[in-house]
């Protein structure tokens, strides 16, 4: 619901992103505060920030390939490696410019991904999870066992990214890129949202035999979620390897994949503001864990148990807040924040409660016709 | 009709290749095959529970790998630096998988009935592969364990092929496990009611079966094979952190190679995918390093593409 005073008076308004002069100011706001931070933060935040932003960009794949077409991947991180391998193989092995390679492991991992993409054409819901996850292992195993290109379970090391005479070595240099190519990432997932082929997705999402009736063609539009939300996926593998600057079999986990749903999960399915939510919340809640909560632990328990816990209870408490976003708030963070909106627009009297739009209504649920 | 001539021609090729082999070969592959049925037996039992818990209520449970691995580790504590005798460890074991399947059913999966089954498939997931994971390796540390030898040491030697006692032992207590289940579902009240709810919970519920009921039974009997499963398993392997990815992908296309809703159809697929690994590490693994660690995932989409519903499995119609 919009703000009282605020009308849409004409179609193009009712459909831009930015409706206000305030959405601008902020947004302009919000873009110089992202864009400063190296000013203000030390390398560590960089490097918890950097993470992030990588992960932003993973999610934000996966959002269109799960949120809006609801093909739930699970091998997410397997593609991010494709991306990290390909460049990395490709510049130490052939000597290519690291440039050059961005748009080539995208690439890679989209074609990859269209490839681990066919079983769609006759599986749905968790039969098609599954085949992800076997997508997954070999995946793996092709980065452990062929070792002639990806130097087996060691890995392969990259020399330092560097734009011309700017070297991109340092954290904050590195930062301004990720978050460059986050901005990028997230302009691009709120637009393909919005064309013809987004609102294909969704339908196929939220009915799949109803789409195909009504003349969208189901497959070709799956392997193109696929294919899109493998080129995300390959340009975070891209900025990963040039972060780390090794790539290494043990660095892509299932594990990691399972983040990667779990804040859509937490953010909310089906929006593009959902995965920042998830993602930030997520990663902040990393960041206390390992600074504040693992540290307490250790002191607290007996001293041999000190090993186990730092493994361990992210596992746990991960694990454990994704399963109480499904059971009790499905609709994840980002239902929680609109609904806060409107409680602070109908403030006194935020107690009636609102009828809500239809579409509105629809977005960031997991639907039953998934399965 | 056209799949089952094809595998009646594969199964003819395969006999005449093996019978046209030198001795020394046919012995062998036959020493892989025998090997490969007595590991299917104990697969079979790991899937059961996984084929239990999807029959009654249609959720099929990613985290069963992890909650064998866990029962494992305990029935290894419980024998090894606990020291109990054999039979008590077992009798507390199976008192707290009992209680695991509750709590599972009763806090995460009660809530989510009526959801889609990829609802409930993605909550068991992240419940297996991190919250269990978790806790396993929190309690027990994640170090590789040797079980304590439960069944007898020694071989059987038959002809030229030897079978190890501990396995022989583990696929005859898996396949008189997996009758009493096959037995429990065919013919009696219980099993007629789980079938029942698995058709159509709503009308199960208005006939007089209580759902809520079957469903934390199918959990308990699930935890259970996963209990029995881990000590099976564990006397053919060390108990390892890994262990529960093990399990679990070695289930996955052994339920779906059977036929998710199939109990025979997961013993037969069980022997299939045991027999299938031991031909692999003995043919291919000198030329592929690792090979029979891709093959289970390369029969999960094989068999997903070709045949999702498995070879007993029901065909499922869609309507809009």
């Amino acid at each position: 619901m919009l703000p009282g005073g605020v009308f849409n008076t004409r179609y193009d308004s009712d459909l831009a992103i930015l409706r206000t002069r305030t959405h601008w100011v902020l947004l302009a706001v919000a873009l110089v505060v992202v864009f400063t931070v190296p000013l203000f933060a030390d390398d560590y935040w960089l490097g918890i920030l950097i993470d992030m932003g990588i992960a932003i960009v993973a999610v934000l794949g996966l959002h269109i390939l799960s949120g809006l077409c609801g093909l739930i991947s699970i091998a997410q991180a397997a593609f991010v490696g494709v991306g990290a391998y390909t460049v990395a193989i490709l510049t130490t092995q052939l000597g290519l410019n690291s440039w050059l390679c961005l748009p080539i492991s995208a690439l890679s991992a989209g074609l990859v991904g269209l490839f681990f993409g066919l079983p769609c054409f006759r599986l749905k819901g968790f039969y098609l999870v599954i085949s992800t996850l076997a997508a997954h292992f070999v995946i793996i195993w092709c980065f452990e066992h062929f070792d002639s290109f990806t130097g087996g379970f060691r890995g392969l090391h990259l020399d330092p990214l560097s734009l011309g005479p700017i070297d991109l070595r340092s954290r904050s240099a590195f930062y301004l890129l990720t978050t460059a190519v986050v901005v990028l990432a997230a302009f691009l997932g709120k637009n393909i949202q919005r064309t013809a082929a987004g609102r294909a997705f969704v339908a196929i999402r939220d009915n799949e035999l109803a789409a195909e009736v009504s003349g969208i063609p189901v497959f070709r539009y799956k392997m193109l979620a696929f294919f899109i939300g493998c080129l995300f996926a390959g340009v975070a593998g891209w900025l990963w390897a040039y972060f780390q600057r090794s790539v290494a079999p043990s660095h892509f986990q299932l594990i990691d994949s399972i983040w990667y749903i779990g804040m859509l999960i937490v953010g909310g399915w089906g929006t593009t503001t959902g995965v920042f939510f998830g993602a930030i919340s997520l990663s902040f809640l990393d960041v206390l864990l390992k600074d504040y909560i693992n540290p307490a632990l250790v002191k607290s328990l007996p001293p041999d148990w000190a090993g186990q816990i730092s493994v361990s209870t992210g596992l746990i408490l991960f694990g454990g807040i994704i399963i109480a976003f499904m059971i009790l708030e499905p609709r994840g963070l980002y239902y929680r924040w609109e609904k806060l909106k409107s409680y602070y627009r109908l403030h006194p009297y935020s107690h009636i409660p609102v009828p809500v739009k239809e579409d509105e209504e629809k977005e960031g649920e997991m639907d039953d016709s998934l399965g | 009709m056209a799949v089952v001539s094809v595998v009646a021609a594969i199964a003819v090729g395969c006999l005449v290749l093996f019978l046209r082999l030198p001795v020394d070969d046919r012995d062998q592959a036959m020493q892989a095959i025998v090997d490969g049925i007595m590991k299917g037996g104990v697969y079979a039992l790991v899937a059961l529970g996984v084929v239990v818990v999807y029959k009654s209520s249609k959720v099929f449970n990613l985290a069963h790998g992890a909650i064998l691995m866990l029962l494992a580790y305990f029935t290894w504590w419980l024998l090894a630096p606990t020291d109990l005798p054999l039979w008590t460890a077992l009798i507390i074991v199976g008192a707290t998988s009992v209680v695991i399947g509750l709590v599972i059913d009763r806090l995460m999966m009660r809530p989510m009935i009526g959801q889609s089954g990829l609802t409930t498939f993605i909550l068991t997931m992240v419940l297996g592969f991190s919250v269990v994971q978790g806790i396993a390796v929190l309690l027990f540390g994640g170090d590789p364990r040797p079980m304590p030898s439960i069944f007898p040491s020694g071989r059987l030697t038959v002809g030229s092929i030897t079978v190890q006692y501990p396995w022989l032992s583990a696929f005859i207590a898996a396949a008189a496990m997996f009758l009493v289940f096959v037995t429990y579902f065919r013919y009696t009240r219980g099993g007629l009611a789980m079938r029942a709810v698995s058709e159509d919970p709503v009308v199960s519920q208005s006939l007089g079966i209580a759902v809520k009921r079957i469903f934390a039974i199918a959990w308990v009997v699930g935890c259970l094979s996963a209990a029995a499963g881990g000590l099976l398993l564990c006397s053919m392997n060390p108990v390892h952190q890994d262990l529960g990815n093990f399990a679990i992908i070695r289930a996955l296309p052994v339920v779906l190679l059977g036929g998710i809703e199939s109990i025979p159809g997961a013993f037969i697929g069980a022997l299939i995918i045991g027999v299938a690994e031991m031909l692999a590490i003995t043919y291919i693994d000198p030329h592929v390093t690792g090979f029979s660690m891709l093959l289970p995932f390369i029969l999960i989409v094989v068999v997903l593409i070709i045949r999702p519903h498995g070879l007993f499995g029901l065909r499922e119609i869609r309507r809009i």
